[in-house]
């Protein structure tokens, strides 16, 4: 797996070839796109927390001129087959594109318009009449642990989702050997990484084939095909599904209740549709980040040395019927964080609420574990009289054990945590730092130091579902590539994982460049994804990290078919051994002979126009596809222990932040990450992937939260109230990196993708509680806006 | 509603009738085909659909399209070079300052505008002019970097 032959290519810092465009607003991004006899989609949404649905009345909104079509939940229902959910609920729940007799969520979806363009569709919607029956609102996911809540789904006989304890060692043994246990309860907010552009899909029937044709930033059209196929009752050979180029994603750019109700639309006007959300749409309706609540109990030696581990935690999903507890899911892989706990119990409560549903958002689920740990572990150190990076360094997987496997089942593959560590306190100048906080101190300024660790896993293991629904439906991470010597000799990439931002047209083009002895520029990559070209699997798409551990193979695996390839047919046209021969300058030549050689060009002729002069049994033409799954991932086990991400890079994240006592305003001072994500394809690339992520931990720690009122009212639904890090809230983030390679990917890499996000809240709140605890005051809950640290510090 | 309106849109003259209730983005993206300009918010905050309203920056989704008459508008495409990018665009590619590219144009007209008025601006200067936009992407260091990166040149 680890015989690559180096380039030179893969590792260097290049600028993004498809930077070009996009500078230049050359970027084709869905709402430039606009096929002809186009109709634009408003949606009528719920303005209540749950009700139901007593009366509808279109008959107004579809006499009104410029409307095409009009869809309602009972035709949504009528037309169409209930959204298959990744993890089903015990008793099978309908869950329409629309809202058929219930709404569960403020902005939940209840009808649809079609109309010539947004402005008429949307002064529609508003001729629409809804008779409501208000219902009491289930808002605190805690009470519904106690059977304490409204019903959100009566058939289901409780909100609660998935409760489970799973324990893991002899947990507790450990508690009653232990010399001490530090319990502490932590909340997280409700946050999104919210892509600048908002999530929107061309649909078009065609009633020739009956098949549909969509266009659309969705970020996992694998699975989202499955569900349109499935949902609309068409083959999947009738679907076609293309993304453009996507303006950010971040887990969460993904509705394929939207592309349902858009393809009913389009089938009803026999016309195509267009839907993008206007940014209060997606503030209310894209998926949140979970909120929740953690009881973390943390059982130590007086020598601070961890023992065992105890958590309770309950998720608020929201109306999530897709994905409910992977949240919980992701946490337990990741809750013994970067430390030897040999003893775990987890308790997972996964429960619904009225609320925007939450799901995949930039790390999903382990800020919050990272958080609980790094907090915990702040705390334990501060309890002990030890400086917070001891306590860490004493607690570590050591680098020799590696690779090592936690109680859990996660597989940390390599790296060297305490390295991580001290690279990152050498460079922030941890006893400086120290020192200079001492100064402010005694001047009366509030300076804190924080510094949070974290392992960053990639690629989801869908076989841990089977934790929760006993049964597998899917399992592993994998992607597929095609590599393609085109008839003129140039070479085209395609890829399952539709980017939107990860620079894929640059780094592609760096790995195949090193595999077919070209240059990057020399190498074209399809831009986004095309069902009916791109090769795929039901597990493509661009998420979880899981570049550096799927894609990747699968890139280099059809490029060496490709390269295999072509050293035959030069081996046969030059009347060599192909093991004389090597791939250089787009030709195939003689070893230690440049000039005797025979291009790209004139095999790709051969293949593809003059067959005859292929070599005995070859098949015509110069492609191959491949697809890669990890190695690491594996089916749950009988002790239930499964990898359910796989491929683990870490950081360190240290912080300095001041408090202004008077208004409660924080400011970050310095930020410094050094951080392991193996060997790096295109360091310009990883490096902006820490920035950006450390960026989108810093907002969920000082500023981000979707806030519900007593109601279920979403209170903020614009850039103005829920609140995004601009450049002046933003650091000059330092960043520092160590090269573990992986041994379990193709080219060493990890994942880097989810980053900062997952130990920059914990970063910031350390620094924060440090700034602030000799005035009594403990961080157990984000965000830390202005408000909460002047409640804090007024003792309320 | 309908009113006739004219302005110079990149040096160009144009001369149209639109609905009263246009906003000057939709206007450029769709009547117009300049579909550079982003829309990222429709309320004034994300600074994505910034174009330069004589030589000042304003934000295109917060202006009706008949506001403009007698107006010069300035898009990314107007910044674009017929051959090749600006030294500014330059800089951000070279420096990555962008990742998924949807607030790019907004990030580059904002940065046009602070190096027309401020040769050398400080970095504290640029990341004042830049907090006016948003980006999702890049936490704005190599924004910074490539906006000092142009005006070195």
């Amino acid at each position: 797996m680890t015989g690559h032959e180096p380039g030179g290519w893969v590792g260097r810092p290049l600028p993004l070839k498809e930077g070009a465009r996009l500078v230049a607003g050359r970027g084709r991004f869905l709402d430039d796109l606009a096929p002809g006899r186009l109709l634009h989609v408003a949606m009528l949404r719920s303005p209540h927390a749950h009700a139901r649905i007593l009366a509808l009345d279109t008959s107004t909104a579809a006499a009104l001129p410029g409307v095409a079509a009009v869809l309602t939940g009972a035709d949504a229902a009528a037309a169409s087959r209930p959204i298959r959910p990744l993890i089903p609920t015990a008793v099978p729940l309908d869950d329409y594109c629309l809202a058929v007799d219930r709404v569960r969520f403020v902005g939940e979806p209840v009808a649809a318009v079609a109309a010539v363009d947004r402005a008429t569709a949307e002064d529609a919607v508003e001729l629409i009449e809804v008779t409501w029956e208000p219902l009491p609102a289930a808002l605190d996911a805690e009470a519904a642990t106690r059977g304490e809540a409204p019903l959100l789904y009566p058939g289901l006989g409780s909100n609660v989702v998935w409760h489970d304890t799973l324990t893991y060692g002899d947990v507790d043994a450990a508690f009653a050997a232990a010399d001490g246990v530090l319990e502490e309860r932590f909340e997280i907010q409700r946050y999104a990484s919210t892509p600048l552009e908002t999530f929107g899909c061309i649909a078009e029937h065609d009633p020739g084939t009956d098949g549909y044709a969509f266009v659309t930033n969705d970020q996992r059209p694998g699975l989202t095909l499955a569900i349109l196929a499935e949902s609309l009752g068409v083959p999947q050979a009738r679907l076609r599904l293309q993304c453009p180029d996507i303006g950010g994603g971040f887990g969460n750019k993904r509705r394929p209740a939207y592309l349902l109700v858009c393809a009913l639309l389009a089938r009803r006007a026999g016309r195509p549709v267009k839907f993008l959300e206007d940014r209060r749409e997606n503030l209310t309706a894209l998926m949140h980040a979970a909120g929740g609540v953690m009881h973390v109990a943390l059982a130590y030696r007086a020598d601070g040395t961890l023992l065992g581990l105890a958590v309770r935690d309950v998720t608020d999903e929201g109306k999530n019927l897709v994905s409910p507890a992977q949240h919980n899911l992701i946490k337990l892989g990741n809750i013994a964080n970067g430390y030897r706990i040999p003893a775990i119990r987890y308790e997972a409560w996964s429960v619904l609420t009225n609320k925007c549903p939450s799901g995949a958002n930039r790390g999903i689920g382990k800020p919050f574990m990272c958080f609980a740990m790094e907090r915990a572990m702040t705390l334990l150190a501060r309890r002990l009289g030890l400086d917070p990076a001891e306590l860490r360094l004493r607690n570590y997987v050591s680098p020799e054990a590696m690779p090592y496997t936690t109680p859990t089942g996660s597989r940390y593959d390599s790296g060297d945590y305490p390295a991580t560590l001290r690279a990152a306190l050498a460079r922030f100048g941890y006893d400086e730092r120290r020192r200079e906080q001492a100064v402010a101190r005694a001047a009366g300024r509030l300076l804190g130091i924080g510094i949070a660790t974290s392992v960053e896993p990639a690629g989801t293991n869908l076989a841990s579902y089977e934790i929760i629904t006993g049964r597998r439906a899917a399992s592993g991470s994998a992607e597929a590539a095609m590599v393609r010597v085109e008839p003129d000799g140039q070479v085209r990439v395609a890829l399952g994982d539709p980017p939107s931002g990860q620079g894929y047209e640059t780094v592609v083009a760096q790995i195949v460049a090193d595999e077919l002895g070209l240059t990057p520029e020399e190498v074209s990559v399809t831009r986004g994804f095309d069902s009916s070209t791109t090769p795929w699997l039901y597990l493509s798409g661009n998420y979880s990290n899981k570049f550096a551990v799927t894609d990747t193979g699968a890139i280099v695996g059809a490029a060496r078919r490709v390269r295999d390839k072509l050293l035959r047919l030069g081996a046969f046209r030059l009347e060599i051994a192909a093991g004389d021969l090597e791939l250089r300058d787009g030709a195939v030549r003689v070893r230690g002979a440049a000039d005797r050689g025979v291009t790209f060009r004139e095999l790709a002729r051969t293949a593809y126009a003059d067959v005859l002069g292929l070599p005995p049994g070859e098949e015509p033409g110069l492609e191959a596809r491949h697809a890669h799954q990890n190695p690491l991932a594996r089916p749950i086990d009988a002790e239930r222990r499964v990898p359910s991400q796989l491929v683990f890079a870490n950081a360190a994240h240290c912080c300095l932040v001041e408090v202004d006592a008077a208004t409660g305003g924080v400011r970050i001072l310095k930020y410094v990450v050094v951080h392991d994500c193996g060997r790096e394809l295109n360091p310009l690339i990883v490096e902006g992937m820490v920035h950006g992520s450390t960026a989108h931990g810093i907002g969920a720690a000082l500023l981000e939260e979707f806030r519900y009122d007593a109601a279920g009212q979403l209170l903020t639904t614009t850039f103005m109230d829920y609140l995004k890090p601009t450049a002046l809230d933003v650091p000059d983030i330092e960043v520092g990196t160590l090269e573990h390679p992986s041994p379990f990917t193709p080219l060493g890499a990890k994942g880097v993708g989810e980053g900062g996000a997952i130990p920059g809240p914990s970063a910031v709140a350390n620094a924060v509680d440090d700034a602030l605890a000799h005035l009594g005051v403990v961080v157990r809950a984000l965000p830390i806006t202005p408000d909460a640290v002047w409640r804090w510090l007024a003792g309320r | 509603m309908e009113t006739r309106v004219r302005m110079a849109v990149n040096g160009q003259a144009v001369d149209r009738v639109v609905d009263v209730r246009r906003s000057l983005s939709d206007f450029l993206r769709e009547d117009l085909g300049l579909t550079g300009t982003h829309v990222g918010c429709e309320h004034g905050v994300c600074g994505a659909c910034t174009v330069l309203v004589g030589g000042e920056s304003a934000r295109s989704c917060l202006l009706l399209a008949v506001q403009l008459e007698g107006a010069a508008v300035t898009t990314i495409e107007g910044l674009t070079p017929a051959d090749g990018l600006s030294s500014l665009q330059e800089a951000f590619r070279e420096c990555h300052g962008l990742q998924c590219g949807f607030c790019t144009p907004g990030m580059i007209v904002v940065a046009h505008e602070l190096l027309a008025r401020t040769a050398a601006p400080t970095p504290e200067e640029i990341r004042e002019a830049l907090a006016a936009n948003l980006c999702m992407c890049t936490g704005y260091v190599s924004i910074v970097r490539a906006v000092a990166r142009a005006a070195n040149r």
